[in-house]
This record gives structure tokens, C-alpha cells and sequence, in this order.
């Protein structure tokens, strides 16, 4: 196994070390959901985790959070490393958004119930100082004060999801986790929820780990990305450099196969074929390989470590041909002749 | 000469609670064979209703209050089932979530072969071979073999491709789709946008695709409505409506799409909220979050007038007062 450690910085907020996660699918079977991940996020810079479903990227986001132990690794909350039972202050310093705001919200609490009954909790105000909290809060996130007294099913789904970040920074956190945070809203609403996230980001210098599969919803909120395939992290770099350089086939192809709304696409756009094959079946080599229309047979065999790509600062990507550039490359077969 | 598919003032009603409202309003639109044509809106706006209604399977509580879906010229009659099933075996349907269109019980090939053997009464051999011919057509690789699967043994990709297979074994002249690739990874909905294209013009089907995701009516779509609030309120080709939109909706929906080449930091939502089909605003029921809105939109509602002057075959519609002061996205 590789020892590639992404470069990390005295202001950590939060560090993920070589994490693994394991299912078990029978008494004597187990899958990896996760294998050997390492991610830095320092105070106040936004991460974005894209990948296809089934690739892990929740997996690391419960790990984040400590709603799910890792089998192996580490994880580390403002340069302390956490154990398997974390403290209240460990709890509140790494917050989860969740993706459908219509189920995360208890609908028989109003929101001013549900938001006191968390600052008591955490002894963080009580009384009166509780309730102004709540209307600070509430006008944070955009929403208007008589709110307090409403029930969730009062409110739209764009108007749940503040509600639900309201939440998680209640507890003060120094990092957000969101799973997934505008994939359940309406279109027209989606953006208000992006300038929200990009917003706290700004103003109250919180980390954010976005999970997310749209990715020009990434590269509007997130200062790197981390692109994962099968369990594993195949490329991390800065957002708009990767996005306009991809190091690995995959990330190229993702891109691709984003629908342009307001452009036409880009020509040789790369199709894949085939989906992501079940994490209990991972090919040999590199687990892209049999998708992928540059593998040779040194990737059918040799599994490329997630390495620094020359010239390309803060750039890791876990493919033979990190070196090469991947937009231009007439190597890759492109829609028209796929067909 | 009548087109394929005739939308004529459907007008669709819901009842919620104790009360009905209309969900869908006075909604026309023409379909020639091979052609696809897409109806974008966002929750609530009226766009699967209106795929159900052609479709002769509105769910319970919801009925045609007024206007026709005409076939081929010929008007359904909502009452008889003769002519339900008739209207069924011309048009398929393809849903969101494959899963839980297939039975999870039964193999897929048996599942594909249902409608050869019970609606065309064709004998269990050939049924089984149409199957098998089907599931090839629509790329489920070695369909011989895989039709022994059953669903939970297929990825999601795979699931939609049978639908799509038991969709077309009617043989159909018109092809449902109510967001088919929008519970899929964005690698396989391009590699199912791409079946569906190759379907259209293999089979001559008219696509009617439904979606709250322009970028993928802009990839499939020949001719693009949008509704809002159950109403129509822009008609036209793709390639003209989406550089140059006539309508003050579409050009907040196009504007707040995020695409992969905006500038960062330039969000644009559309403000407001949408609006509660029991309480409609008065007149247009854009006017409370549009910025063109006048005395005029908050009076009455705006029909659905021509907008160009080119004269052209593929007219652009809209419903707006003010269609000639619309900005580019």
C-alpha cells in the first residue's frame, strides 16, 4: 500500500489518515466499502466528494462524523485524533446535513422547540439567551424570525434545508458535513442553497466536506475536489484546475457526461461503457481498467498509487498516465465512434 | 393533416384534502411521429399529470376535467376500457424508478415476454424469442442469458434498459418518459439518453420526455415546452427557445441552472418560492417572483400567443405580456 499523505498544514481542521470501512455480507464475507482514504480539510476551505453511487462517498462522510467507525485509520478533529467513542465536543465540532430535508426534520417539533431543546442539551444557552440564539441563527440562514413557532410542514423544501443548517450550526461546529445538500430541491431553489453554503463558508470561516454528484454545484462552493471511484480516491487537486485538466480517465468522464444547459457540449466527449462494477467483484490492477479507453495491460495488473502528478502542485491522481493531459487526447475514443 | 399526438386544452384536476384544484390547465400540443419532444417544470408544476393523462393512467383522485388527447385523430373515451387498453398498446411509459417497475419476483425475460404472450397472443416460444430480440435492442449485453435475471441482479443502468425494453414490446408509436435517468448516475443517464435517442429514430417513436433538467432536454429534445404552475407558459424548438427564451420562467430556470462553464461566485436563483396550487396568484401566476411584472400580469392571465415573426414550421410560443422585453440568459 502506498504511504501517499495529501500535504497537510498546522490548521487542520479536519484529517482522514488511511481510513478502510468493511460491511459484512455474510458470516464469512465482508466488502470494502472504503479502502486506504486520506483527506485534509483545513479551517475554513470547502471540499467536494464526487462520485458515482455505490462509490463510498457517504461512507466517508458518516466516518467524518462518527456515525460509522472505520475499520483501520484514523481521524483527527483540530489536530486531536478522535477515538471510537467521541466527546460531546468532538460531536458537536463535525456537523451532518443530510440530503432530504423532508425526512431529517422531526415534523411534530416546531422549529423553535427543536433548535432550544439542542442548545440545552449542549449547554449552550438556556431561557431567553436560547431563544435569541434561534432568531440569530434563523436570520443566518436566511429565514424569517415568526418561523420559530412553525411546524416543518410549513415550510418549502428549500426553507426545510436552512432549517437543517440552521441545526448543525447551532452546536457551533468548526466543520459541516453535507451529504447530498440541493440533489432533493427544485431547480429554480437549488442555487439560493449553494449561495448559502458559499456565504457561511465566507463569513463565519467554517470548514465544509460537500458531498455531492453534481459537479458544477462542486466547483461553485468547493475549493478542492475529491474525486472517488469504488471505494477509493482517484484524483484530488484544486477544483478549477482539475475540472479543467482532469489527471484521470474517470474524472474526464464524469465531466463529460454532465448535460450543458445554456452551451453545447464539448466536442470528443468521452462515453463510458458499462457501470461501476460491484464492490464485491473490484477488477485486478486499477479498478477503472475495464471501463477505462486508455488502460493498457500494466493496468490490468498494476494498481496505480494515488501519486503527485509532475508540475501540477497539490495534485494526486491514481492512474499510470497522470502525466499525460486528457482533454485534447485523440487516444480516447469519443461519443460518435463509441456508437 | 392532424399530427400524431394532439394535446388539445387538457386541463387535469387533483383533489387534495377536501378540495380540487386543477393541476393541469388548458394544455395543447402537437407530436409528429419521430420526433422528441421535452416538457421541463419543476415538483408540482403539472408535467407528469400531463404524461399520465395522454397516457390514460391518472392516479386516483385526479380526472380530465375538460379537453382531449387525440390519436391519430381519434378522441379517447375515458369511460370505455376497450379503448384504455387500445391507447395503452400504442403508448408506453418509462418511469423514474425502474425498481419498482419490474416485479421483483419474476425474470426479467419472463417480465419483457409478458405483453407478446397476453396483449399480442403470440405462442410462448416466440414470445421468449421477442424478449430476448428486445432486450438486445435496447443493450443488455448476452440478452439470452441475462433474461434468467431477475431485477435486483441488474445495476440501476441495467433495470431502466428492461423498462425501456417492456415499454417497446407493445410496440408502440409513442414513447412516455417521466425523468427516466434522473435516479441514475450521470454516466449512465448519458448512456440512456443515448438509447432512448437511438430508439426514436430506429423505431420512427415520437419521445415525449419529461424533466426538471434542461441539460437533458437540451441533449434528447428536438422541441421543448415549460410549465409552471400547470400551465404552458413557453413552446418551441430547442435550439431557438433555450439561447433566446420569451418567457421571464425560463430564463430564471436557465439562469438558475448551474453549468459546468459558469463564472464562480455568479449564482441566480429565481426568488420566491413556488407558489401553492390551492392558492394560485391572481393573473399570471409567475407575476408574485417575476421582475417584468406589471398591473396587466397581476389582472389577468396571459394566453399562450405566437411570439415570432419567422413563420417558420416550429412556431414559438409564449405566455407572457412582456415575451419582447425577456433578457438573454
Amino acid at each position: 500500500m502506498s504511504e501517499t499523505v495529501i500535504p497537510s498544514s498546522a490548521t487542520s481542521a479536519l484529517e482522514v489518515r488511511s481510513i478502510s470501512v468493511t460491511f459484512p455480507i455474510s458470516p464469512r464475507r465482508r466488502f470494502t466499502a472504503v479502502e486506504d482514504v486520506s483527506l485534509d480539510l483545513t479551517t475554513g476551505e470547502s471540499l467536494g466528494l464526487v462520485g458515482e453511487s455505490g462509490c463510498g462517498k457517504t461512507t466517508v462522510a458518516r466516518c467524518m462524523v462518527g456515525l460509522q467507525r472505520p475499520q483501520s485509520g484514523s481521524i483527527t478533529v483540530d489536530g486531536v485524533e478522535v477515538g471510537s467513542r467521541r466527546s460531546p465536543a468532538e460531536r458537536r465540532a463535525v456537523q451532518l446535513i443530510f440530503q432530504d430535508p423532508y425526512s431529517s426534520l422531526n415534523p411534530r417539533m416546531t422549529i423553535g422547540a427543536m433548535l432550544v431543546q439542542l442548545l440545552e442539551a449542549h449547554d449552550l444557552a438556556h431561557g431567553a439567551a436560547a431563544e435569541q440564539r434561534c432568531r440569530e441563527l434563523l436570520e443566518l440562514v436566511g429565514l424569517p424570525g415568526d418561523s420559530l413557532t412553525r411546524h416543518p410542514g410549513a415550510f418549502s423544501g428549500g426553507q426545510r434545508q436552512r432549517i437543517a443548517i440552521a441545526r448543525a450550526l447551532a452546536v457551533e461546529p468548526h466543520v459541516i458535513v453535507a451529504d447530498e445538500p440541493v440533489s432533493a430541491l427544485d431547480v429554480s431553489i437549488q442555487a439560493t442553497i449553494l449561495e448559502l453554503f458559499a456565504d457561511l463558508r465566507d463569513r463565519l470561516g467554517i470548514s465544509l466536506v460537500m458531498i455531492s454528484h453534481n459537479l458544477a454545484a462542486v466547483r461553485q462552493v468547493c475549493d478542492r475536489v475529491a474525486v472517488m471511484y469504488l471505494g477509493k480516491i482517484v484524483e484530488v487537486g484544486e477544483t478549477q484546475q482539475v475540472f479543467d485538466d482532469p489527471r484521470h480517465p474517470y474524472t474526464r468522464a464524469l465531466l463529460n457526461a454532465v448535460p450543458h444547459v445554456r452551451r453545447d457540449p464539448p466536442p470528443h466527449r468521452l462515453r463510458l461503457e458499462g457501470e461501476p462494477p460491484s464492490p464485491l467483484s473490484r477488477p485486478s490492477g486499477c479498478s477503472f481498467h475495464p471501463r477505462c479507453p486508455r488502460a493498457e495491460e500494466r493496468c490490468v495488473v498494476a494498481e496505480p498509487a494515488l501519486m503527485p502528478v509532475t508540475g501540477l502542485p497539490a495534485r494526486l491522481s491514481a492512474c499510470h498516465f497522470r502525466d499525460e493531459t486528457f482533454l485534447a487526447a485523440p487516444m480516447l475514443r469519443t461519443s460518435k465512434e463509441n456508437q | 393533416m392532424s399530427a400524431l399526438l394532439e394535446v388539445r386544452h387538457l386541463s387535469v384536476s387533483v383533489r387534495r384534502g377536501g378540495e380540487r384544484f386543477h393541476a393541469v390547465e388548458d394544455v395543447s400540443f402537437d407530436i409528429e411521429a419521430g420526433s422528441a419532444f421535452g416538457i421541463v417544470g419543476e415538483s408540482g408544476s403539472g408535467k407528469s399529470l400531463t404524461l399520465r393523462a395522454i397516457m390514460a393512467l391518472l392516479p386516483a383522485g385526479a380526472r380530465v376535467e375538460s379537453g382531449s388527447v387525440l390519436l391519430d385523430g381519434v378522441t379517447l373515451d375515458p369511460k370505455s376500457r376497450s379503448a384504455r387498453a387500445q391507447r395503452r398498446a400504442r403508448v408506453a411509459m418509462v418511469f423514474q424508478d425502474p425498481l419498482s417497475a419490474l416485479n421483483p419476483v419474476r425474470r426479467i425475460g419472463d417480465q419483457v415476454a409478458e405483453v407478446p404472450r397476453r396483449v399480442l397472443g403470440r405462442s410462448r416460444a416466440a414470445s421468449r424469442q421477442r424478449s430476448i430480440e428486445l432486450l438486445g435492442l435496447v443493450g443488455i449485453p448476452e440478452p439470452a442469458r441475462r433474461a434468467d435475471a431477475y431485477p435486483h441482479e441488474l445495476s440501476g443502468g441495467m433495470r431502466q434498459r428492461v423498462a425501456i425494453a417492456m415499454a417497446l414490446a407493445s410496440e408502440p408509436t409513442i414513447l412516455l418518459c417521466d425523468e427516466p435517468t434522473t435516479a441514475l448516475d450521470v454516466t449512465v443517464q448519458a448512456q440512456v439518453l443515448d438509447l432512448i435517442d437511438k430508439l426514436r429514430v430506429e423505431l420512427d417513436l415520437a419521445v415525449v420526455f419529461v424533466s426538471h433538467d434542461l441539460g437533458v432536454v437540451r441533449e434528447l429534445c428536438g422541441t421543448v415546452a415549460v410549465m409552471y404552475a400547470g400551465r404552458l407558459v413557453e413552446v418551441g424548438s430547442t435550439a431557438a427557445l433555450l439561447p433566446a427564451p420569451r418567457h421571464p420562467y425560463t430564463l430564471g430556470l436557465l439562469r438558475a441552472v448551474v453549468d459546468l462553464d459558469d463564472p464562480i461566485g455568479v449564482l441566480r436563483p429565481i426568488g420566491g418560492t413556488l407558489p401553492d396550487p390551492l392558492h394560485l396568484p391572481s393573473g399570471c401566476a409567475f407575476h408574485p417572483r417575476c421582475p417584468l411584472a406589471s398591473e396587466e400580469c397581476r389582472a389577468s392571465v396571459p394566453p399562450l400567443t405566437r411570439v415570432d415573426t419567422t413563420g417558420g414550421a416550429s412556431p414559438r410560443l409564449s405566455a407572457c405580456f412582456h415575451a419582447d422585453q425577456v433578457e438573454a440568459p
